[in-house]
C-alpha cells in the first residue's frame, strides 16, 4: 500500500521526493519534502485510486534537531490510511519552523494546525485564523517541546505556589513504605518531592533492614 | 444594520456578542462559544476551548507504558473503557503481543456495555438540553446498572484502569455474564420505550429535524466520525470496515441516517443513529456471551515494557467517534510521544459553520447532538 503511494507521489509531484521510512516496528510512514506538502495533499485527496478525503490528525513530534509533522490521512470510501511525514529542521531550540498550511485541502486542518502550533511550535503559513487554541493567547513557550520549562509566573500569579502543594500526596508512597514490613515490594510510578524528614526516615529504615538481613 | 421604528426614526443596531459558557449547562462541560447575534439569529460562532487542558500528552511522556492507561480514562470520562482499549491496542501493536481469546471477548462485552452507557447519557442529557427532564432519570437508572457491573469487575465506577496491555485486569465470573445477559433483555425493552418517549415526541421532532444539517461532503471535509458521520448517510464503522479485536466474528448492522423526520444528517438523524447503535451493541453482547469460553485473560507481556523503535497509529471506534493514538517509541521504557486524535475536537471545529444562521435555541440543540465531552477535546 505505502509503496504504491510513494510511486504515485513521485510521478504526480516530482518535487515531493517521497520515500518510505525504514523502521524496526509499527507503521511505515511516507516521508515527503516540506516545501511540497500542499501539492502532495491535493494530489492524495484528488487521486481516484486513493481518495484520502479525510485528514484525521496532525501530530507534531519534537526531536533535538528537527520537528516532525505527521499528517494522518484516511479514506472512508477506499478504506485506506497513510501517515505522511515531514521533517522541519530547527536552527536552535527556540526557533519556530515554518510550513505551508493545508487548510484549503481539508477544513479540519484549521483546528489541528492551531493545536500543533500551540503545542509544538510550528508556524503554518497562510492559515486563516492563526492563534493558540488550548493555552491562553499570552502563554509563553510550546509545552510539547522536549526542552519546555514551566513558566514561574503567569500574569503576576505564581505557578504552583508552595502553600497550594499538598505534601501528603507527595509523601504517600514513602509513608506506605515506612509502614510496611517489606518496603521493597511497594512500587509505583509516582515520584514526587518527598520531604527531607520522610526521605531520611526511609533511608534509616532501609539501612537497618539491610543490616538485619546481612546478620 | 438599520431599522425603522413606528415614528419613522432610523435606529441603528449592532451585532450583540454573547458568551455561551464556560459555565453553561447546555455546553456539556467547560466549552465557551462566543456568539455574535443579530437578534435571535447566530451570525458568527467562535468556540473557545482549553479550559480543561490537563497536559495528558505531556504527562504520558514522563511515565512508563502501563502508567498511561489511567490518563486515558480521564480524557473521555464517560467512555473510559473505550479510551483504554485504543491505547492498549497501540502498545500491543508495537510489542506484537498476542491477546488471549477470552480477554478479547471480555473486551468486546465491556466496550459495548460502555457504548450503551455513553449513549444513554447522551439520550438523557440531550433531552435536558431540549427541555425534557424526566428522560434523564430513566437513562440514569439503566446506566447505573452498567456502572454497578463495572464497579464489581474493575473496582471503580467511572475511571477503571481495567484494560491492561496484553489482556484485562480481572476476569468476569459466570454470575457477571448471566447478569449482563439479563441486563441486555431489560435494556432492549427499555430502549424501545425511551425512544418512543423522546424520539417520537412532536416537540422533540420539531426541535431537531432540519436543524444542524451535516451532509456527507461536509463530514468528510471536517473529518467527522462516529454518529455525526453516520447520521449524514455514510456507512462507515471501524468495527465493520477495518475490523480490530474480534469484531469480525459478530454479525451486526451499521445504522445510518436516512432523513426520516427531516433532512438527512440533521440532529434527529444523529440522535436516532445512537439509539439504534444501542440495539446493535446489545446484539453484539449477546453473540459474545454465547461465544465466550474459559481460558487465560492475560497474554505474555515483559515485566518492563520496552517496545522497539517505531511508531504506530491505531484507530478504534469509540461511542463518540473514531479515536486514534499516534504512539512514538524510542526504545526506552517511556513513550516518546503520544498524540491523541479526539473525535470531539474535530466535531467542535464544525461549530462555526453549523452555527451560522441558526437560532440560538437551535444552536443549543446542535451542540447537544454532536455529543462532545470536553475532557476529550482539551485532553
Amino acid at each position: 500500500m505505502s509503496n504504491e503511494i510513494v510511486d504515485f507521489l513521485n510521478k504526480e509531484v516530482p518535487t515531493s521526493n517521497a520515500k518510505l521510512l525504514e523502521v524496526e516496528a509499527g507503521d511505515v510512514p511516507v516521508v515527503v519534502e516540506a516545501s511540497s506538502i500542499k501539492d502532495v495533499c491535493f494530489a492524495l485527496r484528488d487521486s481516484s485510486d486513493f481518495k484520502f478525503e479525510v485528514l484525521q490528525v496532525i501530530s507534531g513530534v519534537d526531536y533535538e534537531d528537527r520537528i516532525e509533522v505527521n499528517y494522518m490521512l484516511a479514506s472512508f470510501t477506499k478504506n485506506n490510511e497513510v501517515i505522511v511525514k515531514v521533517n522541519l529542521p530547527k536552527e536552535n531550540k527556540d526557533s519556530i519552523p515554518e510550513i505551508e498550511s493545508v487548510c484549503d485541502v481539508w477544513k479540519s486542518a484549521n483546528f489541528l494546525e492551531r493545536e500543533t502550533y500551540d503545542m509544538n511550535g510550528v508556524k503554518f503559513l497562510n492559515h486563516p485564523d492563526f492563534r493558540r487554541i488550548l493555552c491562553p493567547d499570552d502563554w509563553e513557550g510550546h509545552p510539547l517541546r522536549k526542552d519546555y520549562v514551566v513558566q514561574e509566573k503567569y500574569l503576576d500569579m505564581v505557578v504552583n505556589p508552595e502553600h497550594k502543594i499538598n505534601q501528603g500526596d507527595f509523601d504517600f508512597m514513602t509513608k506506605a513504605k515506612l509502614e510496611s514490613d517489606e518496603p521493597k515490594k511497594i512500587t509505583g510510578s509516582w515520584k514526587g518531592h518527598v520531604s527531607d524528614e520522610m526521605a531520611d526516615a526511609l533511608k534509616r529504615k532501609m539501612d537497618s533492614l539491610a543490616a538485619a538481613k546481612s546478620e | 444594520m438599520e431599522f425603522v421604528n413606528e415614528s419613522q426614526e432610523k435606529i441603528k443596531s449592532d451585532l450583540l456578542t454573547v458568551n455561551m459558557g464556560p459555565q453553561h449547562p447546555a455546553t456539556h462541560g467547560v466549552l465557551r462559544v462566543e456568539i455574535k447575534t443579530d437578534s435571535e439569529i447566530v451570525s458568527e460562532a467562535i468556540p473557545h476551548i482549553g479550559y480543561l487542558h490537563r497536559c495528558m500528552e505531556k504527562h504520558s511522556e514522563s511515565i512508563d507504558y502501563r502508567g498511561v492507561i489511567p490518563f486515558c480514562d480521564r480524557m473521555d470520562y464517560l467512555a473510559a473503557m473505550s479510551m483504554e482499549w485504543g491505547y492498549v491496542q497501540a502498545v500491543e501493536k508495537l510489542l506484537e503481543t498476542e491477546v488471549p481469546e477470552r480477554a478479547e471477548y471480555i473486551r468486546v462485552i465491556i466496550a459495548e456495555l460502555q457504548r450503551i452507557a455513553s449513549h444513554l447519557l447522551f439520550y438523557g442529557v440531550y433531552a435536558i438540553d431540549l427541555g425534557a427532564f424526566s428522560p434523564f432519570l430513566y437513562a440514569f437508572q439503566d446506566r447505573e446498572k452498567i456502572l454497578r457491573i463495572f464497579e464489581e469487575v474493575s473496582g471503580a465506577r467511572l475511571l477503571y484502569n481495567y484494560f491492561w496491555i496484553g489482556g484485562v485486569w480481572n476476569d468476569l465470573t459466570d454470575d457477571h455474564l448471566r447478569r449482563i445477559g439479563s441486563f441486555c433483555d431489560e435494556m432492549e425493552e427499555n430502549m424501545k420505550k425511551y425512544h418512543n418517549l423522546v424520539g417520537m415526541n412532536k416537540i422533540f421532532r420539531d426541535r431537531t429535524s432540519h436543524v444542524g444539517v451535516v451532509n456527507e461532503k461536509m463530514a468528510y471535509e471536517y473529518g467527522a466520525t462516529g454518529a455525526v458521520l453516520r447520521g449524514s448517510g455514510a456507512k462507515w464503522d471501524l468495527r465493520k470496515n477495518r475490523t480490530y479485536g474480534i469484531y469480525d466474528k459478530f454479525d451486526f448492522d451499521v445504522p445510518v441516517g436516512t432523513g426520516e423526520m427531516g433532512t438527512q444528517g440533521d440532529c434527529w438523524d444523529r440522535y436516532y443513529v445512537r439509539v439504534r447503535e444501542v440495539f446493535e451493541s446489545i446484539k453484539i453482547i449477546r453473540q459474545a456471551l454465547e461465544g465466550i469460553e474459559a481460558g487465560p485473560i492475560m497474554g505474555k507481556v515483559p515485566k518492563i515494557i520496552k517496545p522497539p523503535k517505531g511508531e504506530v497509529y491505531v484507530r478504534t471506534e469509540c461511542p463518540r467517534g473514531e479515536l486514534g493514538y499516534h504512539l512514538v517509541s524510542d526504545g526506552t521504557a517511556k513513550p516518546y510521544r503520544l498524540k491523541v486524535k479526539s473525535s470531539c475536537f474535530t466535531h467542535v471545529s464544525m461549530l462555526p459553520e453549523l452555527g451560522k444562521g441558526q437560532m440560538i435555541a437551535d444552536f443549543v440543540a446542535t451542540i447537544g447532538s454532536i455529543d462532545i465531552v470536553l475532557g476529550e477535546v482539551d485532553r
